[in-house]
């Protein structure tokens, strides 16, 4: 109602704008033709006003300027269902307020349009100048301004302007925070025990991550964490279950996305709150949105991008056959291993074996030389050469050797000893010399 | 011992047995070690099974991992 507006400075247009969304509101009244009438008996100037007749028919019965404007808007507010609009943006501003004013227009017309902030929500970013929109609203009248105001609470550009716009704004603010740095990169857990699944808990891609981490054998616990993966509650509740994740410490790897559907249904996967929620995760993640080659904000950022949920499983995973395998690889690593080592050994001690034989050879052969001499020498000092030249020897009974004339009694018996043998003999008796 | 840890003792095992200049009892002790984690490791593959959970966040900000239905 008119008397609702605060008076306004003059010169600032922009204030123009400043109402409330709420004051465009149609607020349920008397009929039109009631009020008009009432309004002229209140009009000092109306006393002469006779009935029958019609406001503002004649000077008498002239109807103020907040009259008209409000009775404009009644009628025009009530004439229009909300539209579609066709037309091109010019002049536009975001105000300080958080309000967007702009013109639609095209060859031959125009008309101010604004979006409340409270109605910014559900477009992905702001139009530029000169983009072809298609702007879903209400006709509405500003009475205090006398002027019409398109009042849009939906923008698509022509081509998917807007989310091109506002992916290239999102991933122009992550790559400035350095979240897009390939260094920021982890690697995955080779095996991992606990995997955390943000997603919808009816959904395709839950359905497909099961089926391949049971198919592979994998020996991997999959601990769902629901979240609305579409719809106006998507990101916040992504946002929310990967918070979760982070404050329950349990997971050490997390696949977060969501089947194939239409792009709309996969836009809050390109929201940079959800970006940033899956940066912030403290073990390494998967991203796997959709089934297109068409790459998610958070695609950018996770550590690893799968191009499925399938495909996140398999990457997440290792399957019995490969581990087997490796165990096998293993196996082999060590027989191998120790069978060399045993022929290094084998090898050791055979060398060993021939060098000490050679060794105790050549001492032999040094010790029979060193006999050989010893026994041409005994043999050269040995009596029995004397002997051999024709000398004898004389031995007593006990062999002791009689080798001067004090040796001999008389008739003393005593052995000579000659080169052949022995020879029993006595000496003379009473002969002593 | 984590089926990883276990890999990754494997590992070291074959590298030594593979390296030159180990003692002999050292060896014949490591490829015991070896044989007897392998047996383990294989054992713990065949009866390998996921499990499908899901993630409860209880009023006190506790958390529960409940089978999931």
């Amino acid at each position: 109602m008119p008397g609702r507006r605060q008076p306004r400075r003059a010169g600032d247009s922009l204030e123009l704008f400043d109402a409330a969304p709420d004051s465009n509101r149609v607020a349920p009244r008397e009929p039109v033709a009631a009020r008009l009438e009432s309004d002229a008996a209140r009009e000092p100037e109306s006393e002469f006003v006779s009935f029958g007749e019609y406001p503002g028919e004649s000077k008498r019965s002239a109807i103020s300027v907040s009259t008209l404007t409000q009775t404009a808007k009644d009628v025009i507010e009530g004439a229009f269902i909300p539209l579609w609009v066709r037309g091109e943006v010019s002049d536009f501003k975001s105000h300080r307020n958080g309000h967007w004013y702009f013109c639609l227009r095209d060859g031959t017309a125009q008309i101010r349009s604004v979006v409340w902030k409270r109605d910014q929500r559900g477009i992905p970013a702001s139009p530029d100048d000169g983009m072809q929109v298609v702007a879903f609203g209400r006709l509405t009248v500003y009475a205090a301004r006398g002027e019409m105001q398109f009042s849009v609470a939906k923008i698509e550009a022509e081509g998917d302007g807007l989310r091109r716009k506002a992916l290239e704004i999102t991933r122009a603010r992550l790559e400035a925070d350095g979240f897009l740095a390939p260094e920021r990169k982890r690697a995955l857990p080779r095996f991992p025990r606990v995997i955390a699944v943000v997603t919808s808990p009816d959904g395709a891609a839950l359905h497909d991550i099961v089926a391949v981490v049971r198919r592979r054998g994998a020996n991997v616990r999959l601990v769902v964490v629901p979240a609305a993966v579409q719809g106006e509650s998507a990101p916040e509740e992504l946002c929310y279950a990967l918070d979760q994740v982070n404050r329950w410490g349990g997971a050490d790897l997390v696949i977060v996305g969501r089947g194939g559907g239409a792009r709309e249904d996969l836009w809050a996967f390109n929201d940079e709150r959800v970006a940033r929620a899956v940066a912030a995760c403290h073990v390494p993640t998967i991203s796997a949105v959709g089934h297109e080659v068409d790459v998610s904000i958070c695609d950018l950022v996770a550590d690893h991008r799968a191009a499925t949920p399938s495909a996140a499983a398999e990457a997440a995973t290792r399957s019995r056959a490969e581990l087997t395998s490796e165990l096998r690889k293993l196996s082999f690593r060590f027989s191998s291993g120790a069978r060399g080592l045993l022929r290094d050994r084998a090898v050791a001690a055979k060398r060993a074996a021939r060098d000490v034989r050679a060794a105790a050879l050549q001492q032999l052969t040094r010790r029979q030389s060193a006999l050989g001499t010893v026994s041409g020498r005994l043999h050269a000092l040995s009596p029995l050469a004397t002997l051999a030249r024709g000398y004898a020897v004389a031995r007593d009974a006990n062999g002791a050797t009689l080798a001067s004339v004090g040796d001999f009694r008389p008739d003393m018996p005593f052995e000579l000893v000659v080169r052949d043998g022995v020879v029993s003999a006595r000496a003379t008796p009473g002969a002593p010399t | 011992m984590t089926f990883e840890q276990r890999l990754a003792r494997l590992e070291e095992i074959a590298g030594e047995l593979e390296a030159d200049g180990v003692e002999l009892s050292q060896a014949l002790a490591l490829f015991e070690e070896g044989i007897e984690s392998l047996r383990a490791a294989a054992a713990e593959l065949a009866t390998a099974e996921a499990r499908v959970q899901r993630l409860v966040e209880q009023a006190d900000g506790t958390f529960d991992v409940e089978p999931r239905e």
